[in-house]
């Protein structure tokens, strides 16, 4: 496959996921099967640094606070880092969500801030560096002769678990569940309904004040989830074009590709840590929402 | 890029690390920064009340120093005093006792000036009466003796 290396090979191969899913045939990773594949699909490597970097996330909080760590010994290194975290997720939930605290808002903020920051900041590792790794390690395992794994480039590997959609949207779907579940417990099913349905027309058109707050009330958690993956996937992709530069041009052009690429990485750094700003302030916001009992 | 049960795995797992972070990691951190948070801030009332109480004792301390000062100005005053009264006591009764023996000592020296001109007078009056008789060589009465004794006598 290297031979037949072109710009819109190498494009694509890094814009697609090692797929496993469901065929006729059975379960598969296949990625010439993909198309057989139906619903029950699995984008594996997404799912895998997004756990991975879960766990980074749980293990980094619960290390940094467990050994011996109590009000008398003063907050050093990791722990500080850890309590700034909290101070500032603290901080916007007591903004955003006011005075009826739920113990679940802060912790799930912090959790999704902290998460879509690590995932966020798998985008600075350079491009190639993860997937040729995979590749690699991926055919020195299984050796030659594989159904489909013919060489190091024939497995597609994904890095940036928010370049994922399913992702994003996973997650917001996640914050949909929750939104609705404490639409429906603390306002009440009814006035969770009158919501949906009194608004903004008054009783006599219901089908039309359900329709537009139906519209209103899904647009949230896909542009939620659809915000994140734009940025990011965005983001990817100029890491791409920027990686093409010295890898399929002349010389001069490949050295203004280095410049770029540390232009675009030092910028990155703020949309990293934008993008997952605005998705906890956006799901502190959402939740907050499902929280107000008052008529507007 | 195709909508599939990622999605939904991924949104498990979310609800997964969410649960874990909300039981297990996040609780214990906010419990000790909100003790420690309790136990600056006692720690701050804290020194402020000794701060207070160790002016308090500053003043207490400066009230008693300048009471002290004065007794002591007093004391030494009142014992000044005294000293001085002794002293213009004792030169006083030194005086009195001066003059005492000097007037006892100035009647002693008259007594014994008049005893010795008594006694001269006495004996001159003697020679004079002696010389006389012999002079005159006869015997003067007894009582004529007496009476010219005692003339000469309140004469001198």
């Amino acid at each position: 496959m290297a031979s037949e290396l072109t710009t819109e090979s190498y494009i694509s191969h890094h814009l697609t996921n090692l797929t496993c899913g469901k065929t006729p045939d059975g379960w598969t990773c296949n990625p010439y099967k993909v198309d057989e594949m139906g619903f029950w699909t699995f984008h594996v490597d997404s799912l895998f640094w997004s756990i991975f970097l879960g766990g980074i996330f749980v293990l980094l909080f619960k290390t940094a606070m467990s050994k011996k760590t109590n009000v008398d010994t003063p907050p050093k290194g990791l722990q500080n880092f850890v309590e700034m975290s909290i101070e500032f997720v603290e901080d916007n939930v007591q903004s955003l969500f006011g005075s009826s605290k739920n113990p679940l808002i802060a912790p799930l903020a912090l959790t999704v801030f902290v998460w879509i920051l690590l995932m966020n900041l798998m985008d600075l590792v350079p491009v190639d560096f993860l997937p040729v790794l995979a590749g690699h390690l991926a055919y020195a395992i299984v050796g030659e002769g594989h159904e489909w794994i013919k060489g190091p480039e024939s497995l597609y590997f994904k890095v940036v678990p928010t370049t994922d959609p399913n992702i994003t949207l996973g997650m917001a779907l996640g914050v949909f569940i929750l939104t609705i579940y404490y639409s429906i417990t603390v306002k009440g099913p009814k006035a969770f309904i009158a919501e949906l349905t009194l608004h903004p027309f008054g009783k006599w058109l219901i089908p039309v004040n359900f329709i537009l707050e139906m519209v209103n009330f899904i647009a949230k958690p896909i542009s939620l989830g659809l915000r994140l993956f734009g940025n990011l996937y965005a983001g990817e992709m100029i890491f791409i074009l920027i990686a093409l530069m010295l890898f399929f041009s002349s010389i001069p052009v490949g050295v203004m590709g280095f410049g770029l690429h540390l232009v675009w990485a030092l910028f990155h750094i703020l949309i990293v840590a934008l993008q997952a700003f605005i998705f906890m302030a956006l799901t502190i916001a959402y939740l907050a929402m499902a929280h107000e009992t008052e008529e507007h | 890029m195709d909508i599939n049960a990622t999605l939904i795995a991924q949104a498990v797992v979310m609800i997964v690390f969410v649960a874990i972070c909300w039981r297990y990691i996040y609780p214990p951190i906010l419990s000790v920064m909100q003790e420690r948070e309790k136990k600056i801030s006692d720690g701050l009332e804290a020194a402020k009340k000794a701060d207070d109480s160790l002016e308090e004792a500053k003043l207490a301390f400066d009230k008693e120093l300048n009471k002290a000062k004065e007794d002591a100005a007093e004391i030494l005053e009142k014992a000044n005093a005294r000293a001085s009264k002794i002293v213009s006591d004792a030169s006083s009764k030194a005086d009195l006792e001066a003059e005492k023996i000097m007037a006892s000592a100035s009647i002693a020296v008259e007594n014994e000036t008049n005893k010795a001109k008594e006694e001269l007078r006495q004996q001159m009056s003697e020679i004079i009466i002696d010389t006389t008789q012999k002079i005159l060589g006869e015997e003067i009465s007894k009582e004529k003796h007496e009476e010219i004794l005692k003339k000469a006598a309140e004469e001198l």
